[in-house]
């Protein structure tokens, strides 16, 4: 064995050496006047990466001359990943993400601005609150094609068993009416029960996103560009609820308060929970891991002053300013959020098409599970109160999740949440937008 | 010697803190292997329970399915051994001359290694990128390599460095005393005293650019040459949410090739390590 130690090190790295120059290369482009495009898609779930995968094969079957590589990304680390490729000029032709990661991208100049590149049929088709998630200064650097507002997801039967009135987007409940209907519904669930679970491992885009129903906006930008954050007493309404819901009526189990939304769901198939309020996409989840015969449905969020509004932050298809195919990328882009290809992709993800062709698929319309509920909601939506907030990140990490944090479990009242989010806060901002 | 005999009661108390701490080790791992054989129902259960009450294969057959785990282990694998053995080859002589022979410069060598482990991955990937485009070696896995034997190359020779000082240099001496060359001295006598410790290096090497994930994320582009790690992450999706079976199920199998490569080597790293940590 001694002797052999030489022996074996020259022979494993003679096989290394051939393996390592099979795997070299390979990442030429052929100039055979063949444009290829490289497509790094976010898309994760089976129904969805087939979508995608199905429309990239459907495209390159037509377009012998433009193909698409197709490469999965992973939402956990885009934002590094774009970053580096960027900065080494490698990034992809065409880019998936989302409207609140684009910011610095757009602004640092890495995302070409789309307005000269597209197609009338895309740009009417798709409303202009969901343009204005993209638009970054006077360049609009993404097309946002799909969206998930914040719906309830109920137990059907624990639901119709205590006759609470059972909302609909027509007549959806107020924020007051939610917390009576979380009593009502608590006392007769009986001890250990509770009537809503909220989520709230990532309270800040939760709190701000539905408050935009009850008027809330917290950032203010003033006359001359700067961004402030006031808390309201529009501000207050939401998170004010969920307060009183968790520490004062007892509704809400403080437990779930750091948890993610899958956390919930072995309490919410248990019965222990009667609501909780979850991403639409979550219905996929529920589909799949529900028991056998247990009944869900799907309702709007609570209304306020607004309505059903809601601030969302749309996934995206952005184009690199560095690629050299522009034109090309943006065919590839008409072709892909074609109506009736939006609505594949919606389906796919679980999600809600932007573009109002697709919105009105009747696929998308239909009473199972939730989708129509959905459809409805989709008209309201809104941008995200924080899109294109400089400094946003950094005042939530900092600032607003512990702040938050501490108001949902009851160690500090409104008036100190006030306090940080709009002293602190802003301490934060300003030094984004020194001049 | 009395110093080391201890009481009954107390070494009840040491193997019960062993367990304790064993338990605490396996516990991730054995909860990996029990969700990796669960049905979707069964991962939403109020009361989840150790042992699947309905085991199924499906989170496997799905994870297969969805994501091309064989391709991307065979490029883990080739990253990894390639890494671990360019490492050894480079850091077993450089160790042998910094520990045997001080100095100034060797000094320094081991400041600089020192130093080298207090840069965070982020601080080096932009330049390191730059530097890996001008090469072209972005999107290729004799790039991955070099980067992987360089980002594990100081802990190694930190390692070998150990072990090097723990053979004694008598020996050597005696097998010149007795005729031999520097040569014949370094491959019939040091190297077999050395081997348990080059094993251990590499495994730490290889297991090191097994795991690794950021650096195969942003260097490779084409999902043809993706490592294992970076496929894993295809399974989750925004906001934490993952198709918890199928990951468990990709995941157990990616622990496996460093259990059984442990298993296998476990006498003769046990006998590195205390070759590197005891002196005569």
């Amino acid at each position: 064995m001694r002797r052999r130690l030489p022996t074996t090190l020259t022979g494993l790295t003679a096989a290394l050496a051939l393996l390592l120059t099979g795997c070299a290369g390979g990442d030429g482009h052929p100039d055979d006047g063949v444009v290829r495009l490289r497509f790094q898609s976010l898309a994760w779930q089976k129904e969805s990466v087939d979508a995608n995968k199905q429309l990239v094969a459907e495209w390159n079957a037509a377009h012998p001359k433009v193909q698409v590589d197709y490469v999965q990304g992973s939402w956990d680390s885009v934002h590094d990943q774009l970053l580096t490729s960027f900065e080494g000029g490698e990034a992809p032709d065409i880019i998936h993400d989302a409207s609140d990661d684009l910011a610095d991208f757009a602004y640092g100049g890495d995302l070409a601005d789309l307005r000269p590149l597209l197609p009338e049929r895309l740009r009417a088709d798709i409303p202009a609150r969901s343009w204005e998630t993209t638009t970054f200064g006077e360049g609009v650097h993404g097309i946002p094609f799909l969206q998930e507002p914040r719906m309830i997801i109920a137990n059907r039967k624990i639901l119709e068993a205590s006759g609470v009135r059972i909302p609909t987007p027509e007549k959806p409940w107020s924020w007051s009416e939610f917390r009576q209907i979380a009593r009502d519904l608590t006392t007769a669930m009986g001890p250990g029960r509770y009537a809503v679970a909220w989520p709230l491992k990532e309270p800040v885009s939760v709190s701000l996103n539905l408050g935009v129903s009850a008027g809330g906006g917290l950032f203010h930008r003033g006359a001359d560009g700067r961004v402030t954050v006031d808390f309201t007493e529009a501000d207050a309404i939401v998170p004010g609820t969920v307060h009183d819901q968790v520490v004062t009526d007892r509704t809400a189990p403080r437990t779930t308060l750091g948890s993610g939304g899958s956390d919930t769901l072995p309490g919410f198939f248990a019965g222990k929970y009667a609501m909780v309020p979850l991403g639409f996409a979550y219905r996929q989840q529920i589909a799949q891991q529900a028991p056998k015969g247990f009944a869900w449905t799907v309702l709007p969020a609570p209304a306020g002053s607004e309505g059903l509004a809601q601030g969302v932050s749309p996934q995206t298809l952005s184009i690199a300013e560095d690629s050299p195919y522009k034109k090309e990328a943006m065919e590839f882009l008409d072709f892909f959020l074609r109506p009736a290809n939006m609505v594949r992709l919606a389906r796919g993800d679980w999600m809600l098409p932007t573009g109002r062709a697709a919105l009105a698929d009747p696929s998308l319309r239909t009473a199972r599970d939730g989708w129509a509920v959905g459809a409805e909601v989709a008209e309201r939506l809104r941008p995200a109160p924080a899109q294109g907030v400089r400094g946003y990140p950094e005042w939530k990490d900092k600032v607003a999740t512990p702040a938050f944090q501490e108001y949902y479990s009851g160690a500090i009242d409104g008036a100190e949440l006030r306090r940080r989010l709009v002293e602190d806060g802003n301490r934060v901002l300003a030094r984004y937008q020194r001049k | 010697m009395s110093a080391l005999r201890t009481s009954r009661p107390a070494r009840i108390g040491q193997y019960l803190a062993l367990l304790a701490y064993l338990v605490f080790l396996a516990f991730p791992f054995l909860w990996l292997v029990s969700t990796a054989f669960k049905p979707a129902p069964e991962l939403a259960s109020l009361h989840p329970t150790w042992i699947p009450e309905e085991p199924t294969l499906a989170n496997f057959r799905q994870a297969f399915d969805e994501q091309p785990l064989l391709r991307a282990a065979g490029n883990s694998l080739v990253a990894a051994l390639a890494a671990a053995l360019i490492a050894v080859l480079i850091a077993t002589p450089l160790a042998y001359v910094t520990a045997r022979h001080r100095g100034r410069l060797a000094t320094a060598a081991t400041g600089w290694v020192v130093i080298s482990q207090a840069f965070p991955f982020v601080l080096v990937i932009i330049p390191l990128f730059l530097i890996l485009k001008n090469l072209h070696l972005i999107n290729s896995v004799p790039g991955l390599v070099m980067v992987y034997v360089v980002w594990s190359l100081p802990f190694a020779l930190w390692m070998l460095m150990g072990y090097v000082r723990a053979v004694p240099a008598e020996l050597e001496e005696a097998a010149a005393v007795d005729g031999a060359g520097r040569l014949r001295t370094l491959v019939s006598v040091t190297a077999p005293l050395l081997a348990p410790g080059i094993v251990a290096t590499a495994l730490f090497a290889f297991v090191t650019a097994w795991n690794e994930f950021f650096f195969a994320l942003v260097l490779l582009k084409t999902p043809e040459k993706q490592t294992l790690p970076v496929v894993l992450t295809h399974f989750l999706g925004a906001e934490g949410v993952a198709d918890l079976g199928p990951l468990a199920a990709a995941a157990f199998l990616a622990t496996l090739p460093s259990l059984v490569v442990f298993a296998v080597l476990q006498r003769r790293i046990a006998g590195g390590m205390l070759a590197g940590a005891v002196k005569s």
